[in-house]
């Protein structure tokens, strides 16, 4: 470690790695030294890219004593300068050592005999081509019993045998479309029959791997087909239902479709508290909820609820003022059980509120908004 | 001040191009890891040494558990510099 590297050696190595000569070398390196004093003066910070990073650090004064006196003394604040390596300068330092380079050796021996193993693959691939098998014969097994088929009949049966194996699919596919793959299967039995040698037998091999791919594909998409219509078919049939459910009964399809969505089945507890004035109220039941809905049936937006979010204050940003927040509640009741325990991610209807809705100087409107609070505050503690 | 500036500083005070002033910056670069990688210590007048020194070994203490460790040695790349640069830059 004591092997120093002086100036004018290092003046030498940059000179001849560089092209230059000396010199010049030294005129850069002098530049160099003085260009970074003036950069450290003017910036405090000198970064060179592939190295370093040069910094002013200021020290704080301090105070101490005069040890000899026992007087208090204050140490006045300087800079001093540091010096940051660049991170990749600072790995390779830190494993620059011999006990880094044994590890990766370790770590290339790991890797060799997989690439190994690779290449056995290929040569193995490289013996079957030559050997005349078809090339995309999967498994070793085949060339061990395609030798063997020089008895004319066996063939046909270890060529249908191993192919099924490895497609899962093909099985059922075979079965539901009787009428076409037999005669594919029954063609290659004859061809194979009639020339006896064993060469012939590629040929319908290839042609039948072919034939097969094709048949996977075209039973997939059948049953993509298939599968594509019902799910439409499905889809179509309950718009068509919905759509033609409110023609024939008009007042009993929007209690359905508007119950569920805007105001449940709560509501009959509710409004009949603001409005019991009317004597009607009970007993034109069906027409109750639909009249009440209405006010929510126009929406400003639907917002996400996050983690941040409060009724009271999605009240505040979309009708000027927190006290209208029961509304809210009152709108989501479907998505929402306890209001002060709402799901994050869950879809918030905010409804836009008429004239009467906001005028909490009326009575009936404070006394509706208040109930609302009064329930919402119970579904807080109850549920 | 980052490496775009300096290396225009230097070729403006060497009177060099950029382009050379970028090369000449690279080759010290190398140079400098590379003898610094052989284990030397580079000293550069009138600015300082660089060296790489071995921080030893040490034991810490985990406050909450008690328990003791060893951080390992490891090498760090340490720069000197020379006391006249100190001083220069005491008041900067």
């Amino acid at each position: 470690m004591a092997d120093k590297l002086s100036w004018t050696e290092l003046r030498r190595a940059v000179a001849t790695r560089a092209g230059v000569n000396e010199k010049t070398a030294g005129v850069f390196l002098n530049a160099l030294t003085s260009q970074l004093l003036r950069g450290l003066r003017a910036d405090k910070m000198v970064k060179i890219n592939g190295f370093g990073t040069f910094k002013l650090q200021a020290v704080a004064p301090r105070k101490s004593v005069n040890v000899k006196t026992g007087e208090e003394i204050v140490i006045p604040g300087y800079n001093k300068i540091v010096f940051t390596p660049e991170v990749g300068v600072k790995e390779l330092v830190e494993r620059g050592t011999e006990v880094g380079s044994e590890t990766t050796d370790v770590v290339r021996s790991e890797i060799d005999p997989i690439k190994k193993l690779g290449e056995q693959a290929e040569e193995i691939v490289g013996l079957l081509a030559d050997l005349g098998q078809g090339p995309k014969s999967e498994k070793p097994e085949e060339p061990v019993v395609a030798p063997e088929p020089v008895v004319v009949e066996p063939v046909p049966e270890p060529v249908v045998a191993p192919e099924p194996e490895p497609v899962v699919e093909p099985e059922p596919v075979v079965e539901e479309p009787m009428p076409e793959p037999e005669p594919v299967v029954a063609e290659p039995e004859p061809v194979v029959v009639e020339p006896q040698p064993v060469k012939e037998p590629e040929k319908p091999k290839k042609q039948f791997h072919f034939v097969r791919d094709l048949m996977i594909c075209v039973v997939v998409l059948l049953l993509l087909l298939f599968g594509g219509y019902f799910f439409l078919r499905s889809q179509l049939t309950r718009w068509m239902e919905s759509l033609a459910q409110p023609k024939e009964n008009s007042e009993i399809s929007i209690q359905k479709s508007e119950e569920p969505v805007v105001e449940p089945v709560v509501m009959d507890t509710i409004v009949p508290e603001p409005e019991q004035e009317n004597s009607e109220v009970s007993i034109q039941d069906s027409e109750e909820p639909v009249v009440e809905p209405e006010p929510y049936s126009d929406l400003i937006t639907i917002e996400e609820m996050h983690e941040a979010s409060r009724l009271t204050w999605m009240a505040k940003r979309y009708y000027g003022d927190k006290k209208y927040w029961p509304y809210l509640y009152d709108a989501n009741r479907d998505v929402i059980v306890n209001p002060s325990r709402i799901k994050v991610g869950t879809p918030i209807r905010v409804p836009k509120l008429t004239k009467e809705q906001r005028d909490t100087t009326n009575a009936e409107t404070k006394a509706r908004l208040e109930a609302l609070r009064i329930e919402a505050e119970e579904a807080c503690r109850t549920k | 001040m980052l490496t775009k500036e300096f290396i225009g500083m230097i070729a403006q005070a060497s009177g060099l191009s950029k382009k050379d002033t970028e090369q000449l910056l690279a080759t010290t670069n190398a140079v400098m890891r590379e003898n610094l990688m052989a284990g030397k210590v580079i000293q550069w007048q009138g600015l300082g040494a660089f060296e790489i020194k071995e921080r030893a070994a040490r034991t810490i203490v985990h406050p909450r558990t008690g328990e003791r460790s060893t951080i390992p040695s490891k090498q760090q790349l340490v720069f000197r510099p020379v006391n006249a640069m100190k001083e220069e830059l005491k008041n900067a």
